[in-house]
């Protein structure tokens, strides 16, 4: 097997908030990269800095955000050094995002074919005509009917908006797929539709995912690799057999204990006791350590760099073994 | 669409409240006005005006009801009474010849100053730095904090009497005639101009800030992080998704600042004996033109009510969402 | 059992405080201050407005600051003894509108169902129906003076207050503390003035400072309409005077551009003062204002895409 160039190369990127009470990071020091034709999933709870570092890599933040240091290579190409028109071009062509909330992603106003329509004609097709019979077989890719091209978001439900946020990702055949948890706002049996849906369009079309939850037991179901963040930190990250099996970090285990398998009989449900910290004001060393049960002296002051455990299974932790 | 059909219902209720308010105030004043006025013109008023006055003010000795019912039937014909300081012109042939002017002063101020203000608006929120966000608006805010009519009173007096760069009111010179011809028509908007811009300078800042704001907020949503994420061209992020959304509320409050911007409009033709709605008010108070004043009223507020019409209208238009039933 | 009290947007302390912090409030406040010092000391340190001191007509000079007006009295006296009722009716119709139209827009928003749809349609007609020929036709049967003038200001100024707290109203009854009382059995009116009410006070300041600003301009529109004492001396009668003596034709503008500029700067004032907290309760800006300070400061334009800013580390 060829070593072949990761798709795209996180390597400790850092991004901050500008609050007027300082700097709050969000995402600290993350590295890892995605292959080609790979799915990594990334586990962690809300806030803890996931959703960010999603639009990081587009470099969509809003504005008290900004990148404070580190890397992000897409292909190779340095997106952290890139300028406005480089970005505008690589946008959706290489790397496209699905958000959480498929409502609000969509503008109100416009059709939701229109809204595909005018991202295929702002990149590559030269008439409307073109970008909308590819729009009809994008939507018939994702299960929609085709009437569907001209009716406005309100119209649609949860679902159905989702699948068109999906098809729309789609739309110039990107390389990478960030879903920045993308069922989280549905019921479960069209949260199953979906998710199977995503995984035959990748099957078929070979992009990478980057799938961000954070409902771990679906992303064990869905993903090659898992990362799991904890309060702007990366703690574990390996394949995904390696950290259903034997998980190193004591988060991590926390929260394999606390989401039921569905044909899972064997131990009780067991949360993690207290409350993520903030990122304003971060616990010093280990993060977690007020939380773990294994906590030791050390881990109050030194904080864990990521160690090897197996091989392409890291995790940031003093006490794991 | 029963979203528009309740709203013209809610106009159509509006318009019958005003009705009944103009039935009733005369009615729950101290004393007959009717009797009172006659005294006051004594001997200038001939039986016969007598007569026309009762009638206008509907006070006959039949039953209340009666005399509502009455009342209606007239209005709905377009009678609104007789004049007192135009006697014997009937209300509505002087409130006639003045409307035009109210409604192109007052129209045309609105239209410029909205769409002026509100593309500023959204400008300044795209670039967030530089003039346009900085000082602009806080110099529009304070311009608009004068009286329209102390601004119109400054403009005559700075650009027409002492720079003489404008005519010193009316709408049109004396000595032209009216008609559709070129000259007719450029003296009109020579005479417009300074009332017209007062109102527009008056009325910019409220525009500006509104559709800054709304901008500011519509900007920071998904759809346009989206919009951008998507490799869009800025011009579209900024008109298609940005501005087209930032509208709405905009569009809204149009509807809303109707009647308020005509008032000011209204005392604005004051100043520049602009012979509109507004130059009879002053008269009609005068002259305590009771008829005259109620008339104006009635019309002026139907104008509103069927303005804030076609505002819903429109925004049927912008807002797909508003075509569904509510 | 009472619910989020004089937090950090809402308590009347911080608010203050937060007024002296920004720059446009404190401007705003320093501006009325001035004022309302004017109304209420002034009167005594000029002459009297209705005595015939000279020429009519004359320009400012020495004697007279402001010269001058068609009868031959002071403008300077008019203006400052007209700052007095001006502010002071300004003020009170603005706490009077307020007042109503939280009366019913909190009604209408805390007990909803039918109770709701009646108010609205009372308010939204009178929002809808143009407020100056509607106080003309009001004002024109009744006594003219001071009274009259308050009346019908406040008949054409509280329904915008009623919409607008009725909203507000309608966002807190849907809050936990509010739906806790009502399960604890507590009166209505006891929810209304203890938890929702102090949760509405920053709003209610601010509304009451933007419809006095709505006060002070209706009033002297209505003044220089005639519909005041004309006999009286207030910024609204001073410019209907010069209107009427064609100031503007005799190039006195002394008549009238001083009393417009204190108007002006008044509803300025108040204005910045609104505009200041604005910024308070709009967490947005705030944000904004400390990234653009985070780039500046090493010497970044803000761009449309997140920036990357490395520092030293």
């Amino acid at each position: 097997m060829t070593v072949t160039e990761p798709l795209l190369s996180v390597g400790d990127l850092c991004v901050d908030y500008v609050t007027d009470r300082g700097l709050v990071r969000a995402v600290d020091g993350v590295s890892f990269d995605v292959g080609r034709g790979e799915i990594v999933g990334i586990a962690g709870e809300s806030g803890s800095g996931k959703s960010t570092l999603a639009q990081a890599i587009l470099r969509i933040l809003p504005s008290p955000a900004v990148i404070s240091r580190g890397q992000v290579l897409l292909e190779g190409r340095d997106l952290l050094a890139a300028d406005e028109a480089e970005l505008r071009e690589l946008r959706w062509k290489r790397v496209a995002i699905v958000f959480q909330s498929a409502m609000d992603a969509l503008n109100p106003v416009l059709t939701v074919g229109e809204q595909i329509i005018d991202t295929m004609l702002a990149h590559d097709f030269a008439s409307r005509g073109a970008a909308r019979a590819r729009a009809g077989e994008l939507f018939a890719m994702v299960g929609m009917p085709p009437d569907r091209l001209d009716s406005y978001p309100h119209q649609l439900s949860g679902g159905m908006r989702q699948r068109v946020c999906i098809a729309l990702a789609l739309a110039l055949e990107p390389a990478l797929l960030i879903l920045d948890e993308p069922t989280t706002a549905l019921d479960v049996i069209v949260e199953q539709e979906i998710l199977v849906q995503i995984r035959a369009l990748h099957q078929r079309l070979g992009f990478s995912v980057l799938f961000i939850t954070h409902d771990l037991a679906r992303m064990l179901q869905f993903s090659d690799r898992v990362a799991v963040f904890y309060s702007a930190r990366l703690v574990e990250l390996g394949p995904v057999a390696g950290l259903r099996n034997s998980a190193r970090h004591p988060y991590t285990q926390g929260l394999l204990r606390s989401f039921p398998g569905i044909h899972d009989t064997g131990h009780d449900r067991v949360g993690i006791p207290g409350a993520p910290p903030s990122l304003e004001n971060p616990p010093a060393g280990c993060r977690f350590h007020p939380r773990c049960p294994l906590a030791i002296e050390r881990c109050r002051v030194e904080t864990p760099e990521l160690r090897e455990f197996a091989p392409g299974h890291v995790a940031a932790c003093h006490v794991a073994k | 669409m029963p979203y528009i059909l309740q709203r013209l219902g809610f106009y159509v209720f509006a318009a019958w409240a005003a009705l009944t308010l103009n039935f009733f105030l005369p009615r729950l004043m101290p004393g007959d006005p009717a009797t009172a006025l006659f005294a006051r013109f004594r001997g200038r008023l001939a039986p016969e005006a007598m007569l026309a006055l009762r009638e206008t003010f509907g006070l006959t000795d039949a039953p209340l009801l009666v005399q509502y019912v009455t009342y209606l039937g007239h209005v709905l014909r377009g009678d609104f009474g007789i004049s007192i300081a135009y006697f014997p012109s009937p209300v509505s042939q002087v409130i006639g010849t003045g409307l035009v002017w109210t409604v192109f002063l007052a129209g045309t101020a609105l239209i410029v100053s909205f769409a002026i203000g509100t593309l500023l608006g959204a400008v300044a929120a795209w670039q967030r730095r530089g003039w346009l966000d900085t000082w602009l608006p806080s110099t529009l805010v304070f311009i608009g904090a004068f009286p329209y009519f102390w601004l119109a009173m400054l403009a005559l007096y700075v650009l027409g009497f002492t720079l003489r760069w404008f005519p010193l009111g009316h709408a049109y010179g004396d000595d032209l005639t009216p008609g559709f011809t070129f000259t007719f028509l450029a003296d009109v908007v020579r005479h417009a101009a300074l009332p017209i811009g007062t109102v527009v300078l008056a009325t910019l800042g409220g525009w500006l800030l509104s559709m800054r704001n709304t901008m500011i907020a519509v900007l920071g949503s998904d759809y346009v992080n989206l919009a951008r994420a998507k490799g869009l061209p800025p011009s579209q992020v900024m008109l298609r998704y940005a501005a087209r959304n930032a509208l709405l509320p905009s569009v809204t409050g149009f509807g809303m600042a109707l009647g308020f911007v005509l008032g000011g409009s209204l005392l604005t033709e004051i100043v520049f004996s602009y012979p509109g709605q507004g130059y009879l008010l002053v008269q009609a108070v005068r002259n305590q033109d009771y008829p005259l004043m109620q008339g104006i009223f009635l019309v002026i507020t139907l104008a509103v009510l069927g303005a804030n019409w076609l505002v819903d209208l429109a925004l049927l238009w912008l807002d797909p969402r508003t075509r569904e039933s509510s | 059992m009472s619910g989020p009290r004089a937090t950090r947007a809402t308590g009347i302390t911080a608010w203050w405080h937060a007024i002296r912090r920004d720059r446009k409030a404190s401007i705003g406040a320093t501006l009325i201050a001035g004022f309302v010092l004017v109304g209420i000391v002034g009167p005594w340190l000029v002459g009297a407005p209705d005595a015939l001191v000279g020429v009519p007509l004359q320009s400012p000079s020495g004697a007279h600051w402001l010269g001058t007006n068609g009868q031959g009295q002071d403008v300077l006296a008019q203006l400052v003894v007209g700052t007095r009722v001006s502010l002071a009716i300004g003020f009170a119709v603005g706490l009077a509108v307020v007042l109503i139209g939280a009366l019913v827009g909190v009604t209408a928003g805390y007990f909803g169902g039918r109770v709701d749809a009646l108010l609205s349609v009372i308010f939204n007609v009178f929002l809808v129906l143009p407020g100056l020929p509607l106080a003309i036709v009001i004002a024109a049967y009744l006594p003219s003076g001071p009274l009259t003038l308050g009346f019908v200001l406040v008949v054409t100024g509280w329904a915008w207050n009623a919409r607008v707290l009725r909203s507000q109203a309608l966002a807190l009854r849907r809050r936990d503390f509010v739906a806790a009382a009502v399960v604890a059995g507590e009166s209505p009116f006891n929810i209304i003035t203890r938890e929702i009410l102090p949760n509405m006070m920053s709003l209610l300041v601010a509304q009451v400072i933007g419809s006095t600003v709505y006060a002070i301009g209706a009033q002297v529109g209505l003044e220089f309409l005639g519909l005041g004492d004309v006999s009286a001396f207030t910024w609204g009668t001073n410019l209907y005077w010069s209107q009427n003596d064609s100031a503007l034709l005799t190039g006195a503008w002394w008549t009238f551009v001083p009393t417009g500029l204190c108007v002006a700067l008044v509803g300025f004032g108040l204005t910045l003062l609104n505009s200041g907290f604005d910024e308070i309760t709009n967490p947005r800006l705030q944000m904004e204002r400390a990234w653009r300070a985070h780039l500046a400061a090493r010497g970044r334009t803000p761009t449309r895409s997140t920036p990357v800013v490395r520092d030293r580390d």
